[in-house]
């Protein structure tokens, strides 16, 4: 569903080259829950960027729903991003200057639905947030929280296949990053694939699955026996 | 998509007011600048009879001091001698030809509480009308035979058909001009050509005559003329001996249906100066010039200089004002880099981008568009009141105009976005998601 | 100096943004100096003295129509009617106005005979009233004796004997010394001779867009013309008030004409540089918002790249930039901007104007406006960046500390 073989991504500057990531082989399952921990620098980040197709690699193999997404153009990418990506960021990256019905309604937009169809979705994950009341309010009047759950919202309105977040309780208090984290377990339930960077171990060990990266590299910390893991050989440190 | 992204543009304009308020302000002033001095341009530059302009010919000869040419650049004279349109006149070579000469007289209309008055004129041959499709009201030009027979006739234009006549139907009454009794065979609708091609020597946008009589009433000394008179040889005394001088005083116009006929007459004008040349007149060097209006009023320069320069100028102001408009998108485009790489994680295409903000970009340009077609009315108003009714006729926005001045402001607006846009399609998203 | 470098060196990472103001601003030099070398150029003749007593003169037209009319009586009960008439000073008739366009010119030269250079004149009809009358300064010589005056019959080619020219006239026909013009026999129409009685200091032609425009001369003539101009000099203040007086005065004591075209002198000046005035209104126009667009144009960006900028500037100054190193870091980057486009702009303006030159033979340049208009420009750039520099000098320090 989601294959990584051999991924290797260098930021090329003029004198330095810097592997973010080297040989980085991993493999995700429909419904799995990953947990992605590792020090500041290790390439957790890059590897997110890369999973959601905002970033390209250096060489290496990368499968996402079979399709070997090196050869995909742009506006392939974007499509591919669009249907089948959802994004929850730390610092929420909502569009300041757009409502919350107008941020949920961005990616809808890309996507062609109708007016209609569109409504029904952002009222529909507004309210599975909690929010529907506050749908013209600007993202500046929410807390982070509150904030955040709209991102969610917004990642979730096209039915995403994959849930990336990046820190997503990063910004929150304990209380407020309990509240997201179970909201995202919910949705994990339901179906959606989530890979999760965080550095938060407690939170780490609520997903089905943790993997570690370290300098580049993945190492499994723990199996959940529910799954069935394939780990590939080369992913072995 | 296209009306999302209008509403796109809208938030993000109104959210930055200022800036898209100073973008618009700039635009629309190099549009208003720009439009204005183009009009004026424009207008002069115009063609005051678009379907015939390539049949009708201004005659030039070299009659000039052999000395020294009538222009420093060596044109010929911009008109012709008394003698030499006679001349040209009686051969009757084109299929239409008209000699003339502006003048000036005083109406006395009947009744004894009347008063007179004094009208421009013009003294020309009958083909005038037909060769300038002069416009009637009432009756037509007076005939061929009319000019050989000297007839006291006389065409009006409407305003003096009105005064004269209270607007009735005048064809057959007779009009006391400088003394002498003539017949209206004609009275002429609105008729203001611009520039006044057919004779531009007291100045290219001049209004047209009152009252046309048959040249010969000049020779007659029944009208007085007025106009320019350039002489460079002195004449003996009398209005004879004036008729016979070196002096140009006469427009002289022809009409030729093609080529043929313009080769045709080319040819017979260089006959006629090299059998001048025979009895000792024209000792200057081959010279003649046979244009059509277009080259005519190009070759006469009627575009004032004053008025390329501003255009010139408006230009350069234009032009600053999109370096501005540029400067500023760019600004804000980037200073959306973040909005950006969100629109690209949920799907956006760089072509979405591009054409999200170009949509934006295109707004500034149209709001930008309409308020330069304001500042050009008003810039036009404004020369009007600076220059009175010197500019009779010049500071008249049409329609084509007018959707010159949206497109000119889209496009230029659509310009100074193009690299801005582009700039902004290109952000990369990853840099901008992480935590800002 | 390493922090100019630094400046400097964050300049170049924003290049496109820099060389659009530097551009602008180049433009708006360009504009600007050849803007203001016009208007001065149309200033400069604007005042050229007419050598008239313009403010108490009008004229007017008089169109006789009456077959059975004799001329000479008439023009003389004309001129003994306007002379005696309380308020006006003095009378003349002239076959043209100076300044309105319409005249006559001739040539003359200081040898007879056809292959000879002549000088262009323009001519004024006029009686022995006419230097009182306009209102001329005679510097030598004398003004015509009553008896000068002759009659002239419409269509003659012959001129009187004498004449009176401008110092002008006369330094064209004797560049070495005008002062000597005066008793010299010249030569009008290439044959006749005509001498030089009296020289008056200026007298400004019919034509003020001709390069001889203070070239003129008077010849003692009264005409014969069914189209005469009568000039009327009126005391100090009393103009406005006898010109419809005369009108109907004029028009009441002869029914075979008609009286028009009332001017004042003022009026024709007026008309005369209309062209000139509006120009210069319209440049002036164009100077001052191309000005105010570039400023503004520069205050936009700046606080573009100030709001950019926030984070870092907090950090500076937590990191212990004073408020007044924070602002001379953005004046001296708006000093590198303009010094840009100053150089730009100072060939820009000299190129603008070789073109102008060129195309619509204006006089070179004055160079110490180009001087002016960069120190107008570095006033502008200095004006504009102050406000952003100041609202960057108040960013708090604590902003550094802040995470979004």
């Amino acid at each position: 569903m989601l294959s990584m073989t051999n991924i290797s991504k260098v930021f090329q500057t003029d004198e330095i080259q810097t592997h973010a990531l080297r040989d980085f082989s991993l493999q995700v399952n429909e419904g799995d829950f990953v947990s992605v921990t590792g020090p500041s620098g290790s390439g957790k980040t890059t590897f997110l960027n890369i999973a959601g197709l905002l970033e390209t690699f250096t060489s290496g193999s990368f499968l996402l729903d079979d399709i070997n997404v090196s050869g995909l153009n742009d506006k392939q990418r974007s499509r591919f991003r669009n249907e089948k990506i959802g994004f929850i960021f730390q610092s929420f990256n909502l569009i300041p200057d757009l409502n919350l019905f107008d941020n949920v309604d961005v990616p809808l937009r890309y996507l062609g639905l109708k007016g209609k169809e569109r409504k029904e979705r952002i009222e529909h994950h507004l309210d599975m947030v909690g929010l529907a009341s506050r749908m013209k309010h600007l993202p500046s009047q929410l807390s982070g929280g509150q904030q955040q759950r709209v991102a969610i919202a917004r990642a979730l309105a096209t039915h995403p296949r994959f849930l990336l977040a990046d820190e997503p309780t990063g910004n929150l208090d304990t209380h407020m990053a309990q509240s997201v984290m179970s909201l995202l377990e919910d949705i994990n339930t339901k179906g959606t694939t989530i890979i999760m960077v965080t550095h938060d171990n407690e939170l780490a060990k609520r997903a089905s699955r943790k993997i570690q990266i370290k300098d580049g590299r993945v190492s499994e910390l723990d199996k959940v026996i529910d799954h069935d893991i394939d780990v590939s050989p080369q992913a072995i440190a | 998509m296209f009306f999302y992204y209008l509403r796109m543009a809208k938030i993000s304009m109104v959210k930055h007011w200022g800036l898209s308020l100073l973008m618009i302000l700039a635009i629309g002033l190099g549009i208003g600048a720009a439009m204005t001095t183009i009009t004026v341009n424009y207008m002069m530059s115009a063609n005051p009879i678009p379907h015939k302009s390539n049949q009708l010919f201004n005659v030039q000869l070299d009659s000039w001091d052999v000395n020294e040419p009538y222009f420093d650049d060596g044109r010929p004279p911009a008109q012709l001698t008394y003698r030499d349109a006679m001349a040209l006149m009686d051969a009757r070579k084109a299929m239409r030809q008209t000699v003339q000469s502006q003048a000036n007289a005083v109406i006395e209309p009947e009744g004894d509480d009347s008063i007179p008055f004094q009208v421009s004129a013009r003294a020309n041959s009958a083909d005038f009308f037909t060769m300038f499709d002069v416009p009637f009201i009432y009756g037509g030009p007076w005939t061929r035979q009319a000019d050989e027979s000297k007839e006291q006739v006389v065409v009006i234009n409407s305003e003096i058909n009105q005064r004269v006549f209270g607007g009735e139907n005048s064809v057959g009454q007779t009009l006391k001009i400088a003394g002498f009794y003539y017949k209206v065979v004609g009275v002429i609708d609105y008729w203001n050509p611009l520039p006044r091609f057919y004779d531009i020597s007291t100045g290219a946008f001049n209004e047209t005559e009152e009252i046309f009589v048959p040249f010969s009433m000049i020779a007659e000394e029944k009208i007085n003329r007025s106009g320019n008179t350039n002489c460079w040889k002195p004449s003996g005394d009398g209005f004879e001996a004036f008729l016979n001088s070196e002096c140009v005083w006469t427009q002289f116009w022809v009409e030729l249906p093609d080529n043929q006929a313009w080769q045709e007459y080319n040819d017979f004008l260089t006959a006629y100066v090299q059998q001048q040349k025979a009895i000792g007149r024209f000792e200057r060097p081959l010279n003649n010039r046979l244009l059509n209006v277009m080259q005519w009023l190009e070759s006469m320069e009627v575009v004032e200089d004053d008025a390329v320069m501003m255009m010139a100028m408006s230009l350069m102001f234009l032009l600053v004002c999109l370096l501005n408009t540029v400067g500023l998108l760019l600004a804000k485009f980037l200073g959306k880099s973040g909005e950006i790489g969100i629109r690209q994680a949920l799907g956006a295409s760089r072509r979405d981008l591009f054409y999200q903000y170009l949509v934006e970009s295109g707004c500034i340009g149209v709001a930008g568009g309409l308020l330069g077609l304001l500042f050009a009315y008003l810039g036009l108003q404004g020369i009007d009141s600076l220059y009175g009714e010197m500019t009779r006729g010049l500071t008249e926005l049409d329609a084509t105009l007018v959707l010159s001045a949206i497109a000119l402001a889209i496009l230029s607006s659509l310009a100074a976005g193009l690299y801005p846009t582009w700039q902004a399609s290109k952000v990369q998203p990853s840099q901008q998601l992480k935590s800002q | 100096m390493n922090e100019i470098a630094l400046i400097f060196r964050a300049l170049l990472r924003n290049k496109v943004g820099a060389i659009l103001i530097s551009l602008q601003i180049a433009l708006t030099l360009t504009i600007m100096v050849n803007a203001v070398f016009m208007m001065q150029e149309r200033h400069a003749q604007m005042q050229r003295p007419s050598g008239l007593d313009e403010a108490n003169l009008f004229y007017l037209s008089n169109t006789i129509f009456a077959t059975d009319y004799n001329q000479e009586v008439a023009l003389r009960d004309d001129l003994e009617l306007l002379r005696n008439t309380p308020g006006v000073v003095d009378a003349i008739q002239i076959n043209a106005i100076p300044l309105s366009g319409g005249g006559w010119s001739m040539g003359l030269q200081t040898e007879p005979g056809e292959n000879q250079s002549s000088a262009g004149v323009a001519v004024y009809m006029v009686d022995d009233h006419a230097i009182h009358t306009l209102g001329l300064e005679l510097l030598s010589g004398e003004n015509f004796a009553e008896t000068d005056i002759q009659w002239r019959e419409s269509g003659t080619t012959r001129w009187p004997a004498k004449t009176i020219v401008t110092q002008a006239m006369a330094k064209e026909l004797y560049p070495d010394d005008w002062q000597s013009a005066l008793g010299k026999t010249v030569y009008i129409s290439q044959t006749q001779p005509i001498q030089i009685i009296g020289i008056v200091r200026a007298l400004q032609a019919p034509w003020n867009g001709w390069n001889g425009v203070e070239r003129s001369m008077l010849v003692p003539y009264q005409m014969e013309t069914s189209n005469s101009r009568y000039m009327i000099r009126t005391e100090p203040g009393r103009r406005d008030e006898l010109m419809p007086i005369i009108e109907k005065a004029l028009a009441q004591s002869n029914k075979g004409r008609i009286i028009r075209g009332l001017r004042t002198m003022e009026e024709t000046r007026e008309r005369s540089y209309r062209g000139h005035n509006a120009v210069n209104k319209i440049l002036t126009t164009v100077v001052f918002t191309l000005t105010l667009i570039t400023g503004f144009g520069i205050v936009g960006l700046a606080m573009f790249s100030i709001n950019r900028r926030t984070k870092q500037i907090g950090t500076r100054r937590a990191l212990g930039a004073s408020r007044s190193q924070i602002m001379g870091y953005f004046l001296i980057e708006n000093l590198m901007i303009t010094t840009l486009g100053v150089v730009i702009g100072s060939a820009g303006a000299i190129g603008l104007n070789i073109w102008l030159v060129n195309t619509f033979t204006l006089s070179p340049i004055n160079p110490v406006l180009v001087v002016i208009g960069i120190a107008c420009i570095y006033l502008v750039g200095l004006l504009a960046v102050l406000y952003p520099a100041r609202k960057a000098a108040n960013i708090s320090p604590a902003i550094a500390t802040r995470t979004a």
